[in-house]
């Protein structure tokens, strides 16, 4: 492998490209108009211009993306999260092109990527499933009847989603087909398909995931769980791992049941098995995400792998050179994802230009963005501008780092998650991990945010007006009566 | 009016505060340097600098806890001035659908001259891959939709007049 085209955006471009350089190999970076002056246009060693902004125009774009690497002779696609990166027929081109996909088979995103075909193919081994499970439909008036049969509430997924988009709870038969019709049309825009699933709501879950690495010799390794329940419109936004209640005699029964979900579709590349965990620690199979995860970093911070070289090897037919006995689960990593998101108004998005922008650093502190001071956060793309990742010797450190790291992220011109962030790791329920995927609705308003910042705003405001009194007093001495800054205890 | 009770309305970003000089006064502050504060309020003992100063302008940003807060002072006159520039402002009143957020205009549901009830859809907003439905908030009928599916709107922008 000479050269790796990553059919990417924003921070998981830039990510890609970083190990791919580290690998000794050559860099090319897909663009949109609007991304020309993108972090990732410029780290790569050679950039093509896909079209307009619109993903369905530019990223979405297959067949251009698949011309551009054989014009530029790039043996290999990373598709990055996202994007084209779960299309099973985008896949299957690129090998029929002659050119190495980074990822696995067409097969293995085929049926994992249909959650009826994913559930079939699982069903043959001991894994538990949650209930209440139909098919994929575009059809409106059957997803009433399925919903009626399966009962109130019911979850509309996106057949090829994942990430929250096309995901719909509907509590009420009256809403469903309002519902619905959004769903599909988000399921389309954002994915080229407008099918969706529709599954028994289980209330106050967990959502718990499991790193896989499995090469194409049959050798199967799982990377640990990953804790993804603080979400706020059914997207993670908070993610840890180790998780903070599963026992060593879980965590192996849940890695083994994911080693034996991605054994069931012969599995190749990294990848993730997701569960839900009910309180009683009870878990199920969700489905299987056939890429790499935006919260791969967490894992990558506790095993010490490279999961993107991971990755590569593997592309390049590479034995695993690391057994499960050899990986140690060293430490506690948290990510925060810093969003372009008001968290003060119902975490609509906010856009505009990054009139500051200044990243934390320090030991255990790993920043993943794609922009820089000046740059436009814009309506095309996802609203992620950064993951925030620490890492520290034992949880509570680790909880200690991300708040003063939330601290020294300056991010001016747009709203953010990171005040959310703040609130979220000060919070008890998190401390002691008592926490489901509810967090959110059961602990968050934005007045607790808002009392905050208005103690803030008041101790800027009386500080301010001392300085700019003393200012004028040294600008008018006339008027000056000596009160000094230290001479003030005096009175 | 002796000179410490002169008050002050203080705004730092969308919160606004009256502070009159004995407070200042009160206020248990050390300078650590030119640019450096510590302020001990409620027990809470709290570290501020100041990033950027226009004491003629009487504006200043001031970060508080890793936060930057935009300080703006206003006197007696100011405030008095503003009370009067307010008096013509609250007259205006119109009654419109504003956005929510930028985005991408979608589809629009209504027509110039429709009746609509609260809670009724008006259009659909994307952004970010997410669509979002635009309701209106009071029984009334539609004056002029004031833009059209395609179209990149700004937060705050008008979608609906109203009658």
């Amino acid at each position: 492998m000479q050269k790796i085209l990553v059919a990417n955006r924003g921070e998981i471009a830039l990510r890609i490209m970083r190990t791919i350089r580290k690998m000794g190999i050559q860099s090319v970076a897909v663009y949109s108009e609007a991304d020309r002056n993108a972090p990732h246009v410029l780290f790569a060693d050679e950039a093509v211009c896909l079209g307009p902004a619109p993903s369905n125009q530019s990223y979405l774009n297959g067949d251009k993306i698949i011309a551009f690497c054989k014009e530029l002779g790039a043996d290999a696609i990373h598709p990055g999260y996202g994007f084209l990166s779960e299309n099973a027929d985008f896949a299957q081109k690129v090998e029929d092109a002659g050119i190495n996909f980074i990822g696995p088979s067409p097969a293995a995103m085929r049926i994992m990527g249909s959650k009826l075909a994913a559930k079939e193919c699982v069903s043959h081994y001991d894994i538990p499933m949650v209930p209440g499970i139909d098919k994929a439909i575009e059809d409106v008036e059957l997803a009433i009847e399925i919903a009626d049969k399966v009962g109130y509430p019911v979850l509309i997924k996106a057949s090829a989603g994942g990430g929250g988009k096309g995901m719909r709870i509907v509590e009420k038969a009256a809403d469903m087909k309002e519902q619905m019709e959004r769903a599909i049309s988000e399921a389309k825009a954002a994915f080229g398909d407008g099918s969706v699933f529709i599954e028994k709501y289980v209330s106050s879950p967990r959502h718990i995931e499991v790193q896989v690495v499995a090469d194409k010799f049959g050798n199967i390794i799982h990377g640990f769980e990953r804790e993804c329940s603080i979400q706020r419109r059914h997207q993670k936004v908070v993610e840890e791992t180790p998780s903070a209640i599963i026992t060593p005699e879980l965590r192996e029964k849940i890695g083994d049941a994911a080693v034996m979900v991605a054994r069931s579709c012969n599995y190749t590349s990294t990848g993730t098995v997701e569960f839900l965990m009910d309180d009683k620690m009870n878990f199920y199979f969700l489905e299987m995400n056939t890429r790499l995860q935006v919260e791969h970093a967490v894992s990558e911070m506790i095993t010490g792998l490279d999961l993107v070289e991971e990755q590569i090897k593997i592309a390049r037919g590479e034995k695993l050179s690391f057994t499960q006995e050899d990986l140690k689960l060293n430490g506690h990593a948290i990510e925060l994802r810093v969003c372009a998101e008001d968290p003060l108004n119902n975490f609509l998005p906010s856009i505009g230009t990054l009139t500051k922008y200044v990243k934390p650093v320090g030991e255990g502190i790993r920043v993943d963005d794609g922009y820089e001071e000046g740059m436009e956060v814009s309506i095309y793309y996802d609203p992620m501008i950064a993951k925030l990742v620490v890492h520290g010797k034992t949880r509570t450190e680790a909880i200690q780092k991300m708040l003063q790291a939330i601290k020294d992220y300056k991010i001016e011109g747009v709203a953010t998650t990171l005040p959310f962030g703040t609130f979220v790791f000060e919070h008890d329920a998190f401390f002691t991990g008592h926490f489901d995927t509810h967090f959110v609705k059961n602990y968050y308003t934005p007045e607790k945010i808002k009392e905050k910042q208005k103690a803030n705003a008041e101790i800027a405001a009386i500080v301010g007006l001392k300085y700019w009194m003393e200012q004028q007093k040294l600008l008018n001495p006339v008027d000056n009566k000596s009160t000094s800054w230290k001479r003030r205890l005096a009175h | 009016m002796t000179d410490n009770n002169k008050s002050y309305k203080v705004k730092a970003n969308e919160f606004v505060f009256s502070i009159d000089k004995n407070q200042t006064a009160a206020a248990d502050i050390i300078q650590k340097s030119p640019t450096e504060f510590n302020i001990i309020n409620n027990h809470r003992s709290v570290n501020a600098t100041l990033v950027d100063s226009d004491v003629t302008g009487k504006k200043l940003t001031i970060e508080v806890d890793g936060e930057s807060y935009e300080v703006e002072i206003k006197d007696e006159l100011d405030q008095m001035l503003d009370v009067m520039g307010f008096g013509v402002a609250t007259t205006k009143l119109i009654k419109e659908v504003k956005a929510p957020m930028p985005g991408m205009v979608l589809e629009i549901v209504v027509l110039d001259g429709q009746d609509v009830n609260e809670g009724d859809k008006v259009l659909i907003l994307g952004a970010m891959k997410m669509e979002n439905c635009i309701l209106v908030h009071t029984n009334a009928k539609i004056k002029r939709v004031a833009v059209s599916v395609g179209q990149a709107v700004e937060k705050g922008q008008v979608l609906v007049e109203l009658e």
